[in-house]
């Protein structure tokens, strides 16, 4: 870890919508290689705590510093997205993988093998050419995660990426996780409220309630 | 179906601003559907038919190729743009849902369109072409322009591709690698309100958004992947479009609510496939479909053809001309009263050029459209005829009666009878109802001024579908002629 220099920095900073604080006084560091899950009950201020920390949602006191230059890879909670696209998981990986490509040009072999990549690492090249509306919940999550790491991320940030899966799926994919944060020296921050499947994969948890960090510690 | 493409066929603008407007519309259309905004893919059409019918009012209106035409499509451009403005301003200020706004414009869009064009005298039969769909009336200078903005669109659309969709499909994860999804949405909806407003001012809201559902959806219901998507609408939209127009021409129906069944028709048969294939795997259904289109197709070519080489008919009554030489048809007098002007843009230019130009110079009539007709109509008897020109140079204007045209035809040293016609009557009864005409001729023989045939139509013709001076021309015509030449 490196809390010298860490990924992000909120110092005592308010996160809110329409002039209304949801979330007050958050004051943490995202560091590199730290695996830590967000918990809290619903409406705490978890997913508005995360989307400020990226810049998502307008801070409305105190300050958020990132690291210039930051990549961030966001899985965001998937029943967002609109199963009607007829995309295949290779498509939706495809997304993240152009990030750098200008607008004009078409993605070529470096972007399909990024993407290939980032599908392999998450254990879903099965079903790469599988359109992403008949895709089971696990492996929607699984396309995501590659989506993100598609986009050579240093910060990882889920969204409840194991709501809705049997524990199986879940315990595969938080080891997908830990992995990564591993073996790419990722920082990885997971809102969930699932908290025992956690325990022993993450290592730092943090509590939301009420809008206010209530306790962080190791996991 | 080729021949409707061609630069001869009367309708040949008619066909590819059609086509234009469907290949636009539907492209554009696979994220009105993704997007789930089919409302305001009805709005927005709508929208723009009050604009048209706003500055048909406020400029006193002229729908053909100048500036009424531009003032038109700047009425559409202003209404859907605006409409576009007032929508995002209540989405972003509103808490309510954004059905509930966009309902609203549909509805009160609807009204100005009509209220528009019950105080506009001289608008309401162009207004009410372009609310059914009619694709008759486009000059050269709107499909220029319409080429122009369609090439646009598309190249627009083409290079932005990815922004759009990741704008679409999660705008959030968009922001995060650095993309603003507000610039593609803004391009989207550019693109969108441009298309729709041009697509209005050509054929209509109906046929706008027609195109902007249909054949979207039935590419989503078949297409794999995004990519085939697009390539799939775009060929339902121009078989839709170039097909639904041949239909129209040969069973006399209106174009553009043709073209938009006929979309229909292969969303129904998209959704049958894509049941079929969920049930019964690719390879039967597909065999299915084929059936299916082979029958369709073999029903569509059983339908009457009034195409566009028209088969011989009997002489009736004339007599027979043999050896006469070839029949000149002098001008037709007007003796109802009324001037019977057409307005410019009409699609019998291209008839009459066809025909030897008979509407060259300005101050077109419904008599000088007749004159025109006579002689295609007489071809089509097999009679020898001059061109409308030869006969023009001969006569510049109608002859007052036959001792007239035979002094003239002897100045001219004119081998051949000539055809006089006298139009006396002109009166369409009622919204859609009968054409009440009368119209003598006379054929004489310029060798001694002898009357060789009379004729007569008088007898009411039905032009129910006949909105403007130059349908109930193409509707009616023949018959006229017909009542004329053979009746005994």
């Amino acid at each position: 870890m490196n809390a010298a220099n860490p990924l992000v920095r909120a110092i005592e900073a308010d996160f809110g919508y329409q002039g209304r604080a949801v979330v007050r006084g958050a004051s943490l560091e995202v560091v590199p290689g730290e695996f830590v899950a967000l918990a809290g009950s619903n409406g705490s201020g978890k997913t508005t705590l995360v989307r400020g920390l990226l810049g998502l949602v307008p801070v409305m006191a105190g300050r958020v510093e990132r690291r210039p230059g930051l990549r961030v890879g966001y899985v965001p909670q998937r029943e967002t997205l609109d199963p009607l696209y007829p995309l295949t998981g290779f498509d939706v990986t495809l997304l993240g993988a152009c990030r750098d490509l200008p607008f004009w040009r078409v993605a070529g072999a470096a972007e399909r093998g990024r993407a290939r990549a980032a599908l392999a690492a998450t254990q879903g090249e099965s079903f790469a050419r599988s359109r992403y509306a008949t895709l089971s919940g696990g492996q929607r999550q699984r396309v995501l995660i590659a989506r993100a790491l598609a986009t050579e991320p240093a910060l990882l940030v889920l969204d409840e990426p194991t709501a809705g899966v049997d524990p199986q799926t879940e315990a595969a994919i938080l080891e997908v996780l830990v992995r990564l944060a591993r073996e790419r020296g990722l920082a990885v921050w997971m809102v969930t409220h699932h908290l025992h499947a956690t325990t022993g994969r993450v290592d730092r948890l943090v509590h939301v309630r009420d809008g206010r960090l209530a306790r962080e510690g190791a996991a | 179906m080729s021949f409707l493409l061609g630069r001869d066929f009367l309708f040949a603008n008619a066909v590819t601003g059609g086509l234009l407007v469907a290949l636009v519309c539907s492209l554009l259309g696979i994220y009105v559907i993704l997007r789930r905004m089919v409302l305001l893919g009805v709005a927005l059409p709508q929208a723009g038919a009050a604009g048209v019918a706003a500055a048909f009012w406020l400029t006193g209106h002229v729908h053909g190729p100048g500036q009424g035409h531009f003032g038109a499509l700047a009425g559409s451009l202003l209404a859907t743009f605006g409409a576009l403005a007032l929508l995002l301003v209540a989405q972003r200020r509103g808490r309510s849902p954004a059905e509930w706004s966009i309902g609203s414009l549909l509805a009160l869009a609807s009204a100005a369109t009509v209220l528009f064009v019950a105080i506009d005298p001289t608008g309401d039969l162009e207004l009410t072409n372009l609310m059914r769909g009619e694709l008759l009336a486009i000059g050269d200078t709107d499909l220029y322009l319409l080429a122009a903005a369609t090439a646009a669109a598309l190249v627009l659309f083409g290079l932005f591709r990815r922004e759009i969709l990741l704008a679409s499909f999660d705008p959030e994860f968009a922001r995060t690698i650095g993309r603003e999804p507000a610039r593609a949405d803004a391009l989207l909806f550019l693109l969108l309100g441009t298309a729709i407003s041009l697509g209005v001012m050509t054929a209509g809201p109906l046929v706008v958004f027609g195109f902007l559902v249909l054949p979207p959806l039935a590419a989503l219901r078949l297409a794999p992947r995004l990519g085939a998507a697009f390539a799939l609408a775009a060929a339902v939209a121009a078989g839709a479009s170039v097909g639904g127009f041949a239909v129209a021409y040969h069973a006399d129906l209106p174009a553009g609510p043709t073209s938009v069944a006929l979309a229909g028709g292969a969303w129904l048969l998209a959704a049958a496939f894509g049941r079929l294939r969920a049930r019964r795997g690719g390879l039967r259904a597909l065999l299915l479909l084929a059936l299916l289109a082979g029958g369709a197709g073999l029903l569509g070519c059983a339908a009457p053809r009034r195409g566009a080489e028209p088969a011989p008919l009997p002489d009736g009554s004339l007599p027979d001309l043999t050896g006469r030489g070839p029949v000149a048809v002098a001008p037709f007098r007007n003796e109802t009263g009324d001037p019977l002007r057409l307005p410019e843009s009409n699609p019998l230019d291209e008839l009459g050029r066809a025909a030897g130009d008979p509407f060259a110079g300005p101050g077109r009539s419904v008599p000088d459209a007749l004159q025109a007709l006579a002689v295609q109509e007489l071809t089509r008897r097999s009679v020898s005829v001059r061109s409308v020109d030869e006969a023009r140079a001969i006569f510049p204007r109608p002859p007052a009666d036959a001792a007239g045209a035979t002094r003239r035809a002897q100045e001219a040293g004119l081998q051949g009878p000539v055809l006089l016609g006298t139009l006396r009557r002109f009166v369409v009864t009622g919204q859609g109802g009968l054409l009440l005409a009368r119209l003598e001729l006379l054929l004489v023989d310029p060798a001694d001024g002898s009357v060789l045939w009379r004729g007569e139509a008088s007898r009411p013709v039905p032009v129910r579908s006949a909105l403007t001076l130059q349908e109930v021309l193409i509707d009616a015509g023949p018959a006229l002629f017909s009542q004329a030449f053979d009746r005994p």
